[in-house]
Parts: structure tokens; sequence; C-alpha cells
């Protein structure tokens, strides 16, 4: 699903935020990304997501290599990953539900099919009691389970995480990490980049350690 | 379809929410297309009377006192064989002088002590417009004025030229203005665009993030900058409905008198739609501007 071949990313005066990464990770994996602040994380998630470009090497999610990538192809790309962020990004002034068919919609589904699938991703999430709340009216952890059924909406093969327990108390993170794997056991890709130890201990699942834009540690 | 559909309600609930903004950028293209709209106003009534009035060109030969009926019959004669007149009446001096009291009737008190009739006979002739445009007509006024018994051939074209040269200035100066107003309301709708667009960052990054097609992210900005566009021009005809009725009640009776009976008119349907359009593009225009700081 996803390799990393001597990738790089630098931005002026030589400052390294990824330094000759490789790496793969393969159809269905749950992988966790972790290290210290600046290790490379976050990074590593925006060039997966498109959102920036490698300096060098190769990257290649899904057969798509994303240095190479058009414009118009970065639209077609990003239609098949899922995104979860530690603020969750849902739109304020949308309830709910408009949240999850708001992105169905701007990727042109048709009116009954959104209405469908986000009250199946809803339900899937536990949250389909909530659908006419706005976000301010949710706790965290309800904040963040609907990211993740937006996220789900799509169907998407890959799902990036970037911190997604950040702002949760323990319990809602484990939580979180629980409907992850869940995502995970329907055939998602999972990639979580968090910095928190103990919750990798509970799930246990592969972890690969950078530090300073290198791989220090894979297990 | 779908992305237009999304593009419009988008464009509207953007409008309502930031309705005070978007007032500022529809008067904005208002009073660019109010401006635009009375120059139109000004020049197709002009060009209609101009029209009007070269294809009713005549020359008046004004006689002496002492021309006597051959003098006249000689003129008459002469103007017939021409072939350029598509008419002629002789205007005796008292006919001229009843003219003068009925059409211009709060003169008439300067005629009533006077011991003679003051006003010449004249003979009238309306010229054929292909006379007029291939210059057999001031070759005939050039031998008329030759004649005996005539005092006088009035003929002047030059004014129409003069009018014609005078509205080319109008509309060259008129668009200049346009244009630079166009501009402005141009770069204040994609000033307010910009505002909305700030108001829906967190909805546009979604937007980008999931891959949406760039017709839904920038689709929504140039509906808004046409709705603005095209509210203003409506707006702008209003204006220019309302100054054209309080004109026609106001001076309308003046006007008539000074434009010897002729009728001013509002723009034509046609002109209004393209106005409108073209207070739409003006806006989608700016719209699009606005737009490319989301893509």
């Amino acid at each position: 699903m996803i390799e990393a071949h001597k990738l790089s990313k630098f931005y002026s005066r030589g400052l390294y935020a990824l330094r000759d990464l490789s790496l793969s990770v393969g159809k269905g994996e749950f992988v966790f990304l972790t290290g210290p602040s600046g290790a490379g994380k976050s990074t590593l998630l925006r060039l997966l997501l498109r959102q920036e470009r490698p300096s060098e090497g190769d990257l290649i999610v899904n057969g798509h290599n994303l240095s190479t990538l058009s414009r118009r192809d970065v639209q077609e790309y990003r239609r098949g990953i899922g995104f979860v962020f530690q603020d969750f990004k849902l739109i304020a002034s949308r309830t709910v539900l408009e949240n999850v068919t708001f992105v169905l919609e701007v990727l042109g589904v048709p009116p009954a099919q959104q209405r469908r699938r986000a009250f199946q991703v809803l339900k899937w999430v536990g949250l389909q009691h909530r659908v006419n709340a706005y976000p301010r009216d949710l706790s965290g952890g309800e904040q963040q389970r609907i990211a993740i059924a937006r996220a789900l909406a799509n169907d998407p093969l890959l799902l990036l995480a970037d911190e997604p327990t950040g702002n949760l108390d323990p319990d809602l993170s484990l939580e979180i990490m629980n409907l992850l794997r869940e995502v995970n056991a329907g055939g998602t890709t999972v990639l979580v980049a968090t910095h928190d130890r103990e919750l990798i201990r509970l799930v246990g699942r592969r972890t690969i350690t950078l530090d300073q834009g290198r791989i220090v540690e894979e297990a | 379809m779908r992305a237009i559909d999304y593009a419009i309600r988008e464009a509207w609930a953007s409008l309502w929410r930031s309705r005070g903004a978007s007032a500022f950028a529809v008067v904005a293209i208002a009073l660019a297309v109010t401006v635009l709209g009375a120059l139109l106003l000004l020049t197709s009534n002009v060009e209609r009377l101009f029209a009007q009035w070269s294809s009713a060109a005549e020359f008046s030969v004004y006689l002496r006192d002492d021309a006597t009926s051959e003098h006249r019959g000689a003129i008459e004669a002469l103007v017939d064989r021409s072939g350029v007149a598509a008419g002629r009446e002789y205007v005796s001096k008292a006919q001229a002088l009843s003219r003068f009291r009925r059409d211009f009737t709060e003169l008439d008190g300067l005629t009533q002590g006077l011991d003679d009739n003051p006003f010449p006979a004249s003979v009238e002739v309306r010229v054929l417009g292909e006379a007029e445009r291939d210059g057999r007509a001031d070759a005939l006024v050039q031998r008329v004025a030759r004649l005996p018994g005539v005092a006088d051939v009035r003929y002047d074209r030059e004014w129409l030229g003069r009018l014609a040269a005078g509205l080319g200035a109008v509309r060259s100066v008129g668009l200049t203005l346009v244009l630079i107003m166009a501009l402005a309301a141009g770069v204040t709708v994609a000033a307010v665009v910009r505002l909305g667009l700030y108001a829906r960052r967190d909805e546009i990054e979604v937007m980008r993030l999931v891959g949406s097609p760039m017709a839904f992210i920038r689709g929504p900005f140039v509906a808004e900058g046409m709705m603005q566009g095209g509210l203003g021009a409506l707006l702008a005809l209003g204006l220019l409905w309302v100054g054209f009725v309080a004109l026609g009640a106001w001076w309308g009776g003046q006007l008539s008198l000074l434009l010897d009976g002729a009728t001013l008119r509002f723009l034509p349907l046609r002109l209004a739609a393209w106005l409108v359009a073209g207070g739409m593009l003006v806006g989608a225009a700016g719209g699009f501007a606005a737009s490319r700081h989301a893509a």
C-alpha cells in the first residue's frame, strides 16, 4: 500500500524534516508512527496526503507516485484516503449529519446515497442519535468519532490519523483506538501518528519510531 | 449539474451570511452599470434622433420682400427639375408669422406692436436622403442661392456633423470611465468574495483534503460574484428607470420642444439584458479571481 524509498523532505537552509526514509506498509496493516515532537511524523502524513511534495526519493501509495502527481491526479488520489486530525476539523456551522454528507456532496455523490451512507457510518461510530447536533454540542470523543465517520464515508483504502487522541483523556483515547482497530479489521490500511507510548503498548501493533527525520526503531 | 446546484446554494447562503459586505459589492457594480447604462441611454437616443434628423433633411429658401412671383416660379422650377426634392412647400410671410406665434406663444407679445411683418416668405424643400448623402442637395442649394429674389438659403448640416463628433467623444470618455469603474467593481467583488472564502476556510480545507473537484471548491465563489453582479446590474437598471421616468415627468415638455417633438426612449430590452449579463460577467470575474486563493 505504501512504499517509501530514500524519501527526504527538506526546507530552506538544509533543514531536513525527513531524511533517506525507506519503509513499506502492506495493504490492510495497522501501523503506529511515533517519536518525539519534530521527529517527522506529521511531515510524513502531510506527504502521504500530498499536502507537500517529497524533496527527494520516491513515495508510492496504492500505485500513485506522489512526486509526479498532477493537480487533477491529486484530487483523484485523495478520494481514496481518509484523514483524522487532532483538532477534528469539523465544520462548526453544520450538523453532525451535514458534516458527513457534505464530504459526499462535494465528491458528487447523489443526495439519496449521501444520506444513506452518512447514517451508515454514523451508526457504525455509535452516533446515529446525534445527527442533528452541532459539533459544539458534542464531547471531544464524540467529535473525533464524527471525524472518523466522515473519513470513512468515502470508503477509503487508507486512513491517516495525526495525533487523533491528542485532545482526549486516556479512556476516550482507547475508545478511539478501538474504533480505528475496527476500521482496520474491515480491510482499511491505518497509519496513526502519535507520541502516546502507553496507547501504543495497549493497542499493540507494528510501530515505527522516528527521530530527527530518520527511522530509529521498528517493532 | 450537481456542482452547479451546489455552487448556487452555497453562493446564496454566503451572500445572505455576509449581506452587509455583499451589499457593498452590489452597490459598486450598480454604480458602474448605472454609468454605462446612462451612457447607452444617451447615445442610443441621440443616435436614433440623429438618424431621424438625417433622414428628414430639408432646406429653406428665404425670399426677398421684393421677390416677384416669377422669381418664386424660377426657384420652384429649378427645385422640381433637380430630382433632389421629395417635396416642397411655399410659406408666405403671413404663414411664417402665424407659425412663430403658434410655436413660441410666450414670445407672441414681441410681434404685437410691429407695423410690418418681419418674417420673410420662404420655399421649404424636403430633400431625398440619397441626394443629401451624395452631395446633390448641396449643389442645388448653391445654385438656388444665386437666383434672383433669394435673400438666403438655410441648409445647415454642419451641426449634425458636430453632433456626431460630440457623440463619439462622449462615448470614448464614457467607455473609459465605465472600464475603470468595472475594474473597481470587480476588485470590490473579489475582496468581498475573499471575506466569504475566509469564513469558509475550514470547509475549503476539508474539501481539498477529500479530493473534491475544483468545480465544487471554486464554483460557489464564482456564482457568488455572478449573483452580486446580476443584482448590481438589476439595481442599476431600476435606478436608471426611475431617473428616466423622473426626467420625463419634470422636463418632458421642454425636452420635446427642444427635440422638435421627438420623444426619448428607455433602453431596449436586449440592451438591458446585455447590461445584466455584463454585470454578472464582471462579478463572476471578481469571484473567479478571488477563488484562486481556495485552489
